[in-house]
């Protein structure tokens, strides 16, 4: 599953990237995640279910995250199915990070965005 | 916090039908879930938003439909696409094959089908592949050129090149490696062997023309500076006569009474020179020759006449080495240059004289082009026919199959995979046909080049190869994908409920689609029908009446030969006296009517011309008329029953001694002597016809066509072998019954007469015209083979299909028939409908005939591309063939049982 390097993934989409800072603490179904990416948006409606199970599917594809073979045990109902990141993912997310945290010094150094110590 | 309720749930469920079925499956519950968990968004957004992702997701499944197999995972299938992609295949191919072993009969109708329009395409284009495309067997062959001489005024665009102007052109130009000349003529030389002389094939060659074609000797070497006096064999004369021995090298071969060295072998896919490299007049039907002899041109005797190199006689072939980057048009416009300084230099030989530079590739194979790419076109179109009559019949299967399909669709395959399933049965079964093609294809092709007339160039090279092999396959898996296509588009929008109400009976019928693609198949097979037939029926009429042409003689009844005099016959006096006793004893054989002989075999043999100098009219030598020379001997005229027009031709009378005399032909009296007598005007002929004697013209005779029947006649003379007995003539003698039954007579009599004449190329003249069309014969050959089969082919399409028609329309006839319908009328409804479909195919096949039929003009003669006849019968025939073969069926349809039709269903 390694075809691709971490590298050539980036930049991730926004969507994507929520999806796997959503994950970052651990295993987590597809509500909680939309519920999480939501609540970091402020209470602004950001993420739609269908744009949130397309691009699960795009990350499952690209061997982000992994689908939990069994359920943790005594939560919610059936039809949920859990996620969790892949070191793949993981290493794919501290790459965005790092790339977005250069982005934001440069901009600070050109004084885009105001700094604060 | 609302729970939404069921209406909701079924809003929900209609909004993820916009998601692909296999996505739905996979996220569906999620999604569910989600929803009724949801809060914050209204309904109608959530829905909104659900179906715009849907599409979206659609959009990018279908763009990522894995029609190959790649390495990347599948979206929902997390074993990855791959490994789907070969799953499906295998399963696919798994279903077409339980479904083929089902219907034995059918499927191989089918291969057998499809075997025979790729197998015949790809034993064409093996002939094409060999003769046209693969390079010809010289070091760097594209480099090479072909020289000739160009004569505008003279009508002689393409001409052999003179000693002289070669020697010039070669140190004229410095765009060329190298240039080197050969004789345009294969010479038949007498080899004295042990056993007697035998005729041995030779051409004159420069010294340098291996090193221009840049290939070498297995045995021995190529020719070198100054060596006079040597030959270097072929390898196939070399197997045949040496038996292989290597140590020919060195040893000496008398040829025609000159010793002469032999140098070496050559390879024995060495073929030098091809017929079609000997010139406009190199006509000949020899293929390859037995041995090269060196030429020099200082020690020709024909090219150096007293201390000089003659300029003003043509009779070499020429061959270039294009340096590296040079052009041949770059080579044309540099010799243009030459000539014209060489025009003015001698403006007495070289007026009117420029250059033209022919690729050796287009000049080798450039006259066989039309021919071959026509055939090549015509077996595709037969390819085309099996194609659509093989579509046919999976589409009459894909009806039958319906239900099968719905099942499929229903138990949840989409629409792109009943596509795939149905291509890859039809992909399968063009593999199929390929197969038993390729096996057939060596033996297909052994055929052809044994039915291809010897004039065609490089016929020994034709095998298949890796191209071909390429080809087929191609071919093959572009067939399948195009029959496949066919059903595919009718099947895989299955009425679900339809199909499986109808409880599997499988009398359904077809759906409208269905009907609509299957008569748009059989009025495609028609059309293409009438075009195959259109282009074999065109052929046939220019074949017939290039049979129908006078040649200027009577064919029929006529045996030819060739014989060359024993050496001991030296002086002229000797050679005349022993023709008039090898005549005498010729004449004296029972069946013999008339016997002669003549230097020049018209449809048989290469020509000779000369320039003449009439009387009265003074001209500078380059200017001086060129005309055809043969000599007459003994009997000629009468023996080949040319009619004399004019004055008379030659007697004893005529003798060595006695004023020079000639007889001409009408053509060259027409045009040196327009509306005015011929006999007792004088001419001088030669190179240098001021120093020849006057010859008094004494008669004129019919024009005779030479070079072949569609040529016209060209100005011709004839001298009587008494002013100049030849050494080899042809003899042509006629015969009371048929010549080939004198042949063993004759041999017997000359053998008895004297053991050291050499006989051969003992033929019927009827054998030797049939050898001068045999390119055309076996154009038209395949062409009516193919065209018989489109008639078959598209009887056999019309036929299934009208059988199908009557089987759908069983009830309704039953009916119509319960009610008083006459079953004749019954019977006519099925015939109408079958010739409504010929004839919309035909008037399609019409049009394309109409567009396509010029492209042929290159092989029609005597008959135009429009011709009334052909278009008129042609049509009347598809539908005659059509109505034939919806008899059947409509008889059928006539005697429907009303009750058993009715209780049917």
């Amino acid at each position: 599953m390694d075809h691709l390097r971490v590298e050539q993934l980036l930049p991730l989409t926004p969507v994507a990237f929520e999806i796997l800072l959503a994950l970052a603490d651990g295993e987590q179904h597809g509500y909680r995640i939309m519920q999480d990416v939501n609540a970091r948006a402020g209470g602004a409606v950001a993420l739609h279910a269908g744009t949130l199970y397309r691009a699960l599917a795009r990350l499952l594809e690209q061997a982000l995250i992994e689908e939990l073979d069994e359920r943790p045990t005594g939560r919610d109902d059936e039809r949920r199915r859990y996620y969790r990141l892949t070191a793949r993912g993981r290493a794919v997310a501290i790459a965005e990070a790092s790339r977005l945290a250069t982005q934001l010094a440069t901009a600070r150094a050109r004084r885009l965005v105001e700094v604060t110590p | 916090m609302s729970r939404r309720g069921p209406v909701a749930g079924a809003l929900l469920a209609i909004a993820l039908l916009a998601y692909p079925r296999a996505f739905r499956a996979r996220f569906g519950a999620e999604m569910r879930a989600d929803f009724h968990t949801a809060r914050g968004q209204s309904l109608g957004q959530v829905l909104a938003m659900h179906v715009a992702n849907g599409l979206a997701e659609r959009g990018a499944a279908m763009r990522r439909w894995p029609l190959w197999p790649n390495r990347q995972p599948h979206l929902y299938e997390p074993r990855g696409r791959r490994a789907m992609f070969w799953e499906n295949l295998r399963s696919d191919i798994g279903h077409a094959l339980a479904l083929a072993w089902r219907r034995p009969l059918v499927t191989a109708l089918a291969v057998l089908a499809l075997a025979l329009g790729i197998g015949a395409n790809s034993a064409i284009f093996t002939v094409v592949n060999g003769v046209l495309l693969q390079p010809l067997p010289y070091g760097s062959a594209s480099d090479l050129v072909m020289i000739w001489s160009s004569n505008v005024r003279e009508q002689k665009p393409v001409n052999v090149v003179s000693p002289a102007n070669f020697l010039d052109y070669r140190t004229g130009v410095e765009d060329l490696v190298d240039m080197e000349a050969f004789a345009s003529f294969i010479t038949s030389a007498q080899l004295q062997a042990d056993e007697g002389p035998e005729m041995v094939l030779t051409v004159n060659t420069g010294l340098r023309m291996f090193d221009v074609l840049q290939r070498q000797p297995v045995l021995g070497r190529a020719f070198g500076p100054g060596d006079e006096n040597t030959v270097v064999l072929s390898h196939g004369y070399w197997q045949r006569r040496f038996g292989g021995d290597p140590g020919i090298v060195g040893r000496t071969l008398t040829l025609d009474g000159t010793p002469r060295t032999v140098l070496g072998v050559m390879p024995g896919d060495f073929v030098f020179p091809y017929a079609t490299m000997l010139g406009p007049d190199g006509f000949t039907t020899r293929t390859g020759v037995d041995l090269w002899s060196a030429w020099i041109p200082e020690r020709d005797p024909f090219a150096n006449r007293s201390g000089q190199i003659v300029r003003n006689v043509h009779y070499l072939a020429v061959v270039g080495r294009l340096r590296t980057g040079v052009s041949a048009r770059t080579l044309d416009t540099r010799l243009a240059t030459v000539a014209a300084q060489l025009e003015q230099a001698y403006p007495a030989s070289n007026s009117g004289w420029g250059t033209v530079v022919v690729p050796l590739h287009e000049q080798a194979v450039g006259p066989v082009r039309p021919a071959l790419l026509l055939l090549l076109a015509g077996v595709g179109v037969v390819l085309l026919m099996s194609c659509v009559n093989v579509a046919g019949l999976a589409l009459a299967q894909s009806v039958g199959r319906s239900r099968e399909l719905a099942v499929r669709s229903a138990l949840g395959a989409g629409r792109a995979r009943l596509v795939r399933q149905l291509l890859t049965e039809s992909v399968l079964l063009a593999l199929a046909g390929a197969a038993v093609a390729l096996l057939a294809v060596q033996w297909g092709v052994r055929a052809l080049v044994a039915l291809a007339p010897s004039t065609i160039p490089r016929l020994s090279e034709i095998h298949p190869d890796g191209t071909v092999l390429g080809v087929t396959l191609v071919v093959a898996i572009a067939a399948g994908i195009g029959i496949g296509l066919v059903p595919a588009l009718a099947a895989s929008r299955p009425d679900l409920r339809d199909a499986l109400q109808d409880g599997g009976r499988g009398a359904a019928g077809a759906s409208p689609m269905a009907r609509r693609l299957r008569s748009t198949l059989v009025i495609g097979e028609v059309a293409l029908a009438v075009l195959l037939s259109t282009g074999a029926v065109l052929l046939l009429r220019s074949f017939t009446s290039l049979l129908a042409v006078n040649p200027g003689f009577t064919p029929e009844g006529l045996l030819t030969m060739q014989v060359t005099l024993p050496e001991r016959v030296t002086t002229p006096a000797a050679r005349l006296a022993y023709y008039d006793e090898l005549f005498e004893r010729l004449r004296a054989v029972p069946g013999v009517l008339a016997a002669g002989g003549t230097t020049r075999l018209p449809l048989g043999s290469t020509s000779v011309s000369t320039t003449i100098d009439v009387e009265g009219r003074p001209l500078p030598d380059a200017e001086l008329p060129e005309v055809q020379f043969r000599r007459a001997v003994d009997d000629y005229f009468s023996a080949m029953q040319t009619p004399l027009l004019q004055g008379r031709t030659f007697t004893r009378e005529d003798g060595p001694t006695s004023p020079p005399v000639a007889v001409i032909n009408e053509a060259m009296a027409q045009r040196l002597f327009p509306g005015d007598s011929a006999v007792g005007r004088r001419i001088r002929t030669g190179p240098n016809p001021s120093r020849s004697p006057w010859t008094t013209i004494i008669g004129v005779v019919g024009s005779v066509r030479h070079t072949g029947l569609e040529q016209a006649p060209a100005p011709e003379m004839y001298i009587s072998h008494r002013q100049g007995p030849p050494v080899a003539p042809f003899l042509v003698v006629r015969a009371s019954g048929d010549p080939a039954a004198l042949v063993e007579t004759i041999r017997a009599e000359l053998r008895r007469f004297d053991r050291a004449l050499a006989l051969f190329d003992v033929k019927t003249m009827l054998d030797v015209r049939a050898a001068s069309v045999a390119p055309r014969r076996f154009v038209l050959l395949l062409v009516s083979a193919f065209g018989l089969l489109a008639l078959v082919l598209a009887a056999v399409g019309v036929y299934g299909v009208m059988a199908l028609v009557v089987g759908e329309r069983t009830r309704e006839m039953g009916v119509r028939l319960a009610l008083g319908a006459e079953p004749r009328a019954v019977m006519r409804m099925v015939l109408g409908q079958a010739t409504r479909l010929a004839a919309a195919g035909v008037a399609l096949g019409l049009f394309a005939a109409f567009v396509l039929t010029p492209l042929l003009d290159s092989q029609l003669f005597g008959v135009r591309p429009y011709d009334p006849i052909t278009f008129g019968t042609v049509p009347l025939l598809l539908i005659l063939v059509a109505a034939a073969a919806a008899y059947a069926p409509a008889r059928r349809a006539m005697q429907t049982d009303p009750m058993q039709a009715i209780r049917y269903q």
